[in-house]
């Protein structure tokens, strides 16, 4: 699809700029306010976070909700990126759920589009289609498996959230010139059309980009893969509406027997994407009335349509060798850069800023060691270099390189028409899921590092809700859900427990019938239970991104507190 | 991966895969394989199975 051309463009292969024409969006313009850095007063801050685009404002929005002030500075003074309609265009369920609890959420199920039905086509046939609604555990979240809507929203949405908590800092037009390591916090050097400041700051959390300014300055090495793929979107408004499913041709006969994408976003505009050929000219392909005549071709000589905008692109592979150095972290594109096949760069920006806030927010209430935060990277990596390579695998089915990955290929597109096993080799693309943390250093018990999903649930107030309200209630301290009995004596340890470390207790219970004194929440279809893994009397820990820490079977409270210290690296 | 023998009658295997072949362009053939391969592969079903299959394959041309 490229569900996620998170470089776009790129130079050298593609130089051109996307050309903007008349059906473009207005997008909101933001004010330059000069910070009190420029009258002179020296700015001591406890994050900065360096770019506003996913994964920098999901962080700096978190952030804010876990009470710690930030600073976010942003070169542009807009959503999105300058040139270009819309980068990302495909939200994974895990997004969703921290969408939820970041609280945009229902802003985005109401002007995105939900869709579960994918088809795969070779040549005028299709090979195979499936639709995520008849896959098992569907509805397990709350949240959809997906929804569709262009980048620069779900940024505007951050930004009206981040202006109403009213806590964040956000600099628009101020840009990093270079940085300075000082003995008990790093210093900014900032420039802005109100003139150049420096600011120190105890943590940097940068999220500017594949083009990071930091990265270079702090020379971290950086491991690229490029290839040789080129693609180029058409997004399209259409007075007919082609069916609100997401088709992939792996190879097309209008696009010159190369692979095409078709995908619709927010306010009627579809996303069409079309390979170019390796010695293709980008400026050629992308010209009004070459894309008008590959629309005929696609959709009949009678279409009626409006250009948003049109860009080619190039993808590679990249990822920094390490995520932290010293008080610098790094997330989203300026971590690592993927092929966009599958959705998968915006989301792990997303679920990058998800892992590294809770961790810096109990590191600067004094609840954890700075330790804790070398787990950021620990998990982060691995996730990264999982995604890069499933979106390898994907670049190499859809631009075989040697004949013999043409043959193979061919076989398997041959097969899949008739025979369903052949089906599972066919790649257009292995749409985003959450990395489970299995080689983490916090993990604590069985089924440690899985990613949880936002279950239902009704709360110890009664309400009903799920596990993303419950984080809500228990302040985004760690989860321990307790489905062995609680006496008098073990509800007091608990208790001490959360006194000495941040952590909140629950009991789990499927009905109401047995009243508890302690906190309880009920898990009536016991679909809790059935996600977490919990199989008789036990203590569950879940960590504030939804992640298991792992279940403790009849665990005392000298077993649950030895858990709790390892989970915040406090051993 | 089974290195003994398993098959009743190798000779009719064999004769059945170059009958199959006959008459095919160089092209053509590498196709069939490779659609072969892949059917093979999935009543093999065994992933460790396979991956020593492929290692076995490609061992003249591994240093």
């Amino acid at each position: 699809m490229p569900e996620d051309p998170a470089v776009l463009p790129v130079a050298p292969v593609t130089k051109v700029a996307g050309v903007t024409t008349g059906g473009a969006y207005e997008l909101p313009v933001y004010p330059f306010v000069a910070p009190a850095e420029l009258r002179g007063k020296i700015g001591r801050h406890a994050v900065v976070v360096i770019g506003a685009g996913l994964a920098g404002l999901t962080a700096a929005c978190d952030l804010a909700l876990h009470g710690v002030p930030v600073v976010v500075i942003d070169e542009d003074n807009t959503v999105g990126v300058r040139g270009a309609s819309s980068r990302g265009i495909c939200y994974a369920q895990k997004s969703l759920e921290i969408f939820k609890r970041l609280g945009i959420f229902e802003r985005i199920a109401a002007r995105g589009i939900s869709w579960s039905v994918g088809r795969t086509l070779a040549g005028n046939e299709e090979v195979f289609s499936f639709d995520l609604k008849s896959l098992p555990n569907f509805d397990a979240s709350e949240q959809p498996p997906f929804i569709n809507l262009q980048q620069f929203y779900i940024e505007w949405f951050l930004v009206d959230r981040i202006y109403d908590l009213g806590t964040v800092d956000l600099r628009w037009k101020s840009k990093l010139v270079g940085c300075e390591e000082r003995r008990d916090a790093i210093a900014l050097q900032i420039e802005t059309p109100g003139g150049p400041y420096e600011m120190e700051t105890q943590w940097v959390i940068d999220c500017s980009g594949s083009h990071s300014p930091l990265r270079a300055i702090l020379n971290v090495p950086v491991q690229t893969e490029h290839v040789v793929d080129r693609w180029c979107i058409s997004d399209v408004r259409f007075r007919t509406h082609p069916p609100a499913e997401r088709w992939t041709w792996i190879h097309a006969p209008f696009n010159d027997d190369r692979a095409v994408w078709q995908h619709l976003m927010g306010d009627d505009v579809w996303r069409l994407d079309y390979q170019m050929a390796p010695d293709a000219d980008p400026e050629q392909f992308s010209q009004p009335a070459i894309v008008a005549d590959r629309l005929r071709r696609q959709f009949g000589p009678d279409i009626e349509y409006e250009l948003v905008w049109i860009g080619p692109y190039a993808y590679r592979s990249q990822c920094l060798e390490t995520f932290r150095v010293g008080r610098v972290f790094f997330a989203g594109d300026a971590a690592h850069v993927m092929s966009p096949f599958g959705a998968r760069g915006g989301n792990s920006g997303i679920q990058d800023a998800d892992n590294l806030v809770w961790k810096l927010a109990l590191v600067l209430e004094g609840k954890a060691p700075e330790r804790l935060l070398d787990s950021y990277d620990a998990e982060r990596r691995p996730a990264a270099h999982q995604n890069i390579r499933i979106t390898t695998r994907t670049a190499r089915f859809l631009s075989p390189q040697a004949p013999v990955d043409r043959i193979l290929r061919d076989a398997v597109v041959s097969l899949a028409r008739e025979y369903p096993f052949a089906r599972g080799f066919v790649n257009t693309g292995r749409l985003s899921a959450p990395t489970h943390y299995v080689d983490s250093p916090l993990n604590v018990g069985v089924g440690g590092g899985r990613s949880v999903q936002n279950i239902a649930l009704t709360l110890p107030d009664g309400q009903r809700g799920d596990l993303v309200a419950l984080m809500e209630y228990a302040a985004y301290r760690v989860l321990g859900l307790i489905t062995q009995p609680i006496d008098r004596y073990f509800a007091q340890e608990l208790e001490l427990l959360e006194e000495r470390y941040p952590v909140r207790f629950f009991r789990v219970q499927f009905d109401e019938s047995e009243p508890s004194p302690f906190p309880t929440i009920i898990d009536a279809d016991e679909r809790l239970g059935a996600e977490l893994g919990i199989d008789g009397a036990g203590t569950c820990l879940l960590r504030p991104d939804l992640h298991l820490a792992g279940l403790l079977a009849d665990a005392g409270a000298p077993d649950i507190e030895r858990a709790l210290r390892k989970l915040l690296a406090q051993t | 991966m089974k290195t003994d023998p398993t098959l009743k009658s190798p000779d009719d295997f064999y004769e059945r895969l170059l009958n199959a072949h006959r008459g095919l362009t160089a092209d053509q053939s590498a196709e069939l394989n490779a659609r072969l391969i892949l059917l093979l592969a999935n009543q093999v079903g065994d992933d460790q199975v396979l991956a020593d299959c492929i290692t076995a394959a490609a061992k003249p041309f591994t240093r």
